[in-house]
């Protein structure tokens, strides 16, 4: 054999390869995992902006649960605003109101926990979420009627569970305008001798300036 | 630490192939070159760690082998070579009987380099499998360009001697 034939010989050793599966298992076990792959891709563009899609949904629904005060509140304030500019002009005034339940709702369980650093910010919501509901109400809307009671009825149970009254000009005076218009329209109608009666209570109510329970008597002889 | 890791899977993807065959065709047996190569690489990757400034990732891999092809021999007796239908070698031919002629030669060049000197096999893997220059053997063994030179010739001599003796290649 000549020194020719016999480097040939040895270069077909080349040949010689390890197994694909197992140089890939190797290196995976070697280096903990597949080097392509990062887990955290911040470089990666794409993966990048998915991650973040998923950070975002998983913040706001975090924040579904926060409190006035605490760190995720602000994220469920504007989540809450960017669904409001998708509620259609009808369903606005039902938004209103469900965030004004909302807010006593919050203030309620702030109340309960006893965490009174948060009280303040709590109140204030309360009073800008009825603020914000009370606004566009119509007499001549037996719907808006009842949810302006409705609201009434949880305000004042928040004031029980807080012990303090939350004062609320705007509700006030939803109460005393709705009430004045809605008796000045029952004065315009032929009434029979029991709806009479409950007019002059609501007249009576209305004197003393109690313009919710003048409501009330209307709503439940409404039913 | 991840960028440390994804140099070193570059170093692993350029050398596997080589570390590989260089332990394989010493110890001959699949399993025992994967458990080798494996530790070559786990070695490597944990100096790799403390020190990445390595001027010489061959040389530095082939070291890591051949120290743990020696520490193999010497805490177990060579007794046996595998046969050559569990050897996994890739061939691209497409004829049988080629293939098989083939095989054969590079079983017995290989029975035969295994058979050689340690110093000798590393030159003539090195040069005639791995490609490396003189200069880079030299560089690999801290020896001469030229003291390196004479050793090759003489591996390659010492090769070929033994060839011509083995029956296979005679016959």
């Amino acid at each position: 054999m000549t020194e020719k034939e016999l480097i040939g010989k040895v270069q077909e050793l080349r040949q010689i390869k390890p197994r694909k599966d197992w140089v890939l298992s190797n290196k995976v076990s070697l280096l903990g995992e597949d080097t392509g792959f990062t887990f955290f891709p911040y470089f990666k563009p794409a993966l990048a902006g998915l991650v973040s899609v998923f950070v975002l949904f998983g913040l706001f629904g975090f924040s579904q649960n926060s409190v006035p005060g605490s760190f995720l509140y602000s994220i469920k304030k504007i989540t809450e605003k960017s669904q409001s500019f998708f509620v259609s002009d009808e369903g606005k005034t039902d938004f209103a109101f469900n965030l004004a339940d909302k807010r006593m709702e919050e203030l309620t369980r702030i109340a309960g926990n006893n965490q009174v650093k948060n009280l303040p910010q709590a109140i204030t919501e309360v009073q800008a979420s009825i603020s914000e509901a009370v606004k566009n109400l119509s007499s001549s809307d037996q719907k808006d009627l009842e949810k302006l009671a409705e609201l009434g009825k949880n305000k004042q149970i928040a004031e029980q569970i807080l012990a303090a009254q939350i004062d609320s000009e705007e509700l006030d005076n939803a109460y005393m305008n709705l009430t004045e218009s809605l008796i000045q329209d029952l004065e315009t109608r032929t009434l029979t001798e029991e709806k009479q009666e409950i007019l002059i209570q609501m007249k009576e109510l209305f004197e003393l300036g109690d313009y919710q329970q003048a409501l009330e008597l209307y709503l439940v002889n409404q039913q | 630490m991840a960028n440390y890791k994804k140099e070193f899977g570059k170093i692993y993807d350029q050398y596997i192939n080589k570390i590989y065959r260089f332990i394989f065709v010493k110890v001959s047996s699949e399993d025992i070159a994967q458990d080798l190569c494996s530790e070559t690489f786990l070695k490597g990757w944990e100096s790799y760690k403390n020190n990445p400034n390595i001027e010489n990732p061959s040389a530095f891999l082939y070291r890591i082998a051949r120290n743990l092809v020696i520490d193999h021999y010497r805490q177990k007796a060579r007794t046996q070579f595998v046969s050559p239908e569990t050897v996994p070698i890739i061939d691209p031919s497409q004829r049988i009987e080629e293939n098989a002629a083939l095989n054969s030669d590079m079983d017995q060049v290989k029975i035969v380099l295994a058979d050689l000197k340690e110093d000798y096999q590393n030159m003539i893997i090195w040069h005639y499998l791995d490609q490396l220059s003189v200069p880079e053997i030299a560089k690999l063994t801290g020896k001469t360009e030229d003291a390196t030179r004479v050793k090759l010739c003489r591996a390659l001599k010492s090769l070929r001697e033994r060839c011509n003796k083995s029956d296979h290649f005679t016959s």
